[in-house]
């Protein structure tokens, strides 16, 4: 028992699925392909942010903190697999010995397992999100202050991190990983089977959001999103609603950073970086926050023109002069992002019955305040 | 035997000031009751305190014998309190459909509500419920396109969904013609005896229609109790609604 419109998300998600399975029949060369890949995983955090930010209205600017924390666990194990062919006589990742680390830490032993270092990057940064959660919505923080807190806690990460070269890498992240091999298969980052790896998990996570949205528990969240106090007096326990929507976000964004730093060979962290969370937000918000598949293409434009732009001779200093502009223009004149254009379409053309004018226009001044406050 | 809900002595201070000063009131099972008072009597306030908007500075709340006080807001409407807000509050954004499907909250828990579709079977007698307060054109509406008269009966609908022992309404007729005005009595008069019911009201044409025992508040007390009648003749209330126009023009 499907709605119409929730038939329409499926076909529209499902078409998007099929083109990102059918590319890389077009696409002959292998760092094109790395290049897309990287998109793909980029689109998944984004994805993910809509997730709480658009549908329960939780801006969290530290979704890069769980998207770093998955992309570390992952190249610790693979770093660790490396250990035969290139460290020095005690056994050690490089880096260590050159910070003259003599033995294993020991929160690194469990990275010799692989399925303990793929479960630890998904349900790693779930329980860190799990306890800024529990702090920030039991006490009832909301708006602008969850953006500071969220963004505050990824800087906090991200200089521990930092600082802690010995066990970390520091600056310089976790470089010169081994290939990751699961079932026999391995992983090159610049072939397609790593590709389909993430253009699998892409699918998977992309559809997982969209029956949670879709569920009871979904469309509380929205309330939750339009009216907080207003759903407590339904006796929900919106901390608890909130906390599972951020929980589930962070879930995804650690498999993305997983991922990532399988295509990309290395963790550093600037995977955990401000910018990059920001970064995030903004492709969320161009390509449509109240919209999964929005944000997921949102990320793919955007990273893409980013690639493009900082490449291209022409705009080698101004390009990020024209993202910001491009972020700006999108904000004024499409607040609910790129995927908003595809709604006003279907709705053009599909015949359906026209909403009643004078309040249309309230609503959409109203959403990009909301969006200013936050929400 | 015990009231189902009963006050006594109970305060609220903002900074100070006291918007509740101890107020004691006894509902039975099934009544209905009408709070009525001139402005900034404290009536929006009760209500709070006792759905858990505001936490009360003094005294105590039971319902079923249990104490509210303690207790969380969104505990407090699960135990069985429900809120019709004086500013007509629903959810903007979602259909008038969603905002009875949010409404309609049997079960609480957030893993439940993950295992489970929304717009499922067990919520189809939603639809009618739209139909019974008139909005069943709307129902695919987002509630931010309704009027206010319609936005009050959408938020009387979600309390009907939500199917709450007692029902709180504060000023469910504001900005009511006088037809709606009648439907929104006779919501209430089939209402009564089935739900524990206290309404919060101005119109006096409303209260004859729907009250048996009115409760007068003034300053945060309670000023007098008792039928119709009797409260028209009280010479106390005359005094604070200035005499001059008696209740009926509060
Ligand atoms: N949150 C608040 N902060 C400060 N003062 C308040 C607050 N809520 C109510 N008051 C004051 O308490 C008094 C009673 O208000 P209220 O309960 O809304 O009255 P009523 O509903 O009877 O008109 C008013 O004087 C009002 O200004
Ligand atoms: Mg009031």
């Amino acid at each position: 028992m499907m709605s119409k419109r929730t038939m329409r998300q499926v076909f529209v998600y499902g078409a998007v699925c099929l083109a990102i399975f059918l590319l890389p029949m077009l696409i002959n060369d292998d760092f094109l392909l790395n290049r897309f890949a990287r998109y793909l995983v980029l689109a998944m955090v984004s994805m993910a942010l809509a997730l709480s930010w658009g549908y329960a209205g939780i801006l969290n600017l530290g979704q890069a903190m769980s998207f770093g924390l998955g992309s570390y666990c992952m190249a610790m194990a693979l770093k660790l697999r490396t250990i035969p062919v290139h460290t020095g006589s005690e056994g050690l990742p490089d880096f260590m010995v050159w910070n003259n680390v003599e033995a294993l830490p020991w929160f690194w032993k469990p990275f010799y397992s692989m399925p303990f270092a793929i479960a630890a990057g998904i349900i790693g940064p779930m329980i860190v999100s799990a306890i800024l959660a529990w702090f920030m919505f039991r006490g009832r923080v909301t708006g602008v202050y969850v953006a500071i807190i969220t963004l505050a806690t990824l800087v906090v990460v991200n200089l521990v991190i930092i600082d802690q070269q010995w066990a970390t890498g520091g600056f310089n992240g976790i470089t010169d990983l081994a290939q990751l091999e699961l079932f026999g298969i391995t992983f090159d980052a610049y072939s397609a089977t790593t590709y389909y790896l993430i253009a699998i998990c892409l699918t998977v996570c992309l559809f997982l959001a969209l029956a949670v949205t879709k569920s009871k528990a979904g469309l509380i969240l929205q309330a939750i999103r339009d009216q907080e106090d207003r759903v407590r007096f339904f006796g929900y326990d919106v901390a608890l609603f909130k906390t599972m929507v951020f929980c589930i976000s962070a879930g995804i964004a650690g498999l993305a950073g997983m991922l990532y730093t399988i295509v990309m060979e290395f963790a550093s962290p600037t995977f955990l970086g401000v910018q990059l969370s920001l970064s995030i937000v903004i492709w969320c918000a161009v390509g449509g926050r109240q919209s999964l598949v929005g944000a997921l293409l949102g990320a793919i434009l955007v990273a893409g023109m980013q690639g493009a732009l900082s490449e291209s001779e022409v705009f080698l200093d101004t390009w990020t002069l024209v993202m910001g502009a491009l972020f700006v223009l999108v904000v004024l004149f499409l607040p609910n992002g790129i995927a908003s254009l595809g709604e006003k379409l279907t709705e053009k053309f599909g015949g359906r019955r026209a909403t009643p004018e004078p309040a249309k226009r309230g609503n959409s001044i109203a959403r990009s305040t909301k969006l200013a406050e936050g929400k | 035997m015990t009231a189902h809900l009963e006050l006594s002595d109970v305060s609220a201070s903002f900074n100070g000031f006291k918007a509740v000063n101890g107020l004691s009131l006894k509902v039975e099972k099934g009544e209905l009751r009408c709070l009525i008072g001139p402005n900034g009597a404290g009536k929006t306030t009760a209500l709070d305190l006792i759905c858990g908007k505001t936490v009360p500075s003094g005294g105590s709340i039971r319902f079923k014998g249990i104490e509210l006080g303690r207790h969380d807001d969104y505990q407090i409407a699960r135990s069985g309190v429900g809120r019709k807000f004086q500013v007509p509050s629903v959810f903007r954004q979602l259909t008038v459909r969603e905002n009875l499907e949010v409404a309609y909250c049997k079960r609480n828990g957030v893993l439940a509500n993950l295992l489970r579709w929304a717009h499922s079977a067990d919520s189809d007698g939603l639809d009618k419920l739209a139909e019974f307060v008139g909005l069943s054109d709307q129902l695919n509406v987002p509630a931010a396109h309704l009027s206010h008269g319609q936005t009050q009966w959408l938020e009387i609908a979600l309390l009907l969904a939500q199917d709450a022992e007692l029902i709180l309404l504060d000023e469910p007729t504001a900005g009511m013609t006088v037809q709606e005005t009648q439907k929104t009595a006779d919501i209430c008069n089939r209402l009564k005896g089935k739900h524990t019911i206290i309404v919060v009201e101005h119109d006096m044409g409303f209260v004859k229609a729907i009250g048996d025992i009115i409760s007068v508040m003034h300053q945060g007390k309670l000023l007098a109790e008792g039928p119709v009648a009797e409260i028209e003749n009280n010479p106390k209330v005359k005094q604070v609604y200035l005499g001059s126009v008696g209740i009926s023009g509060a």
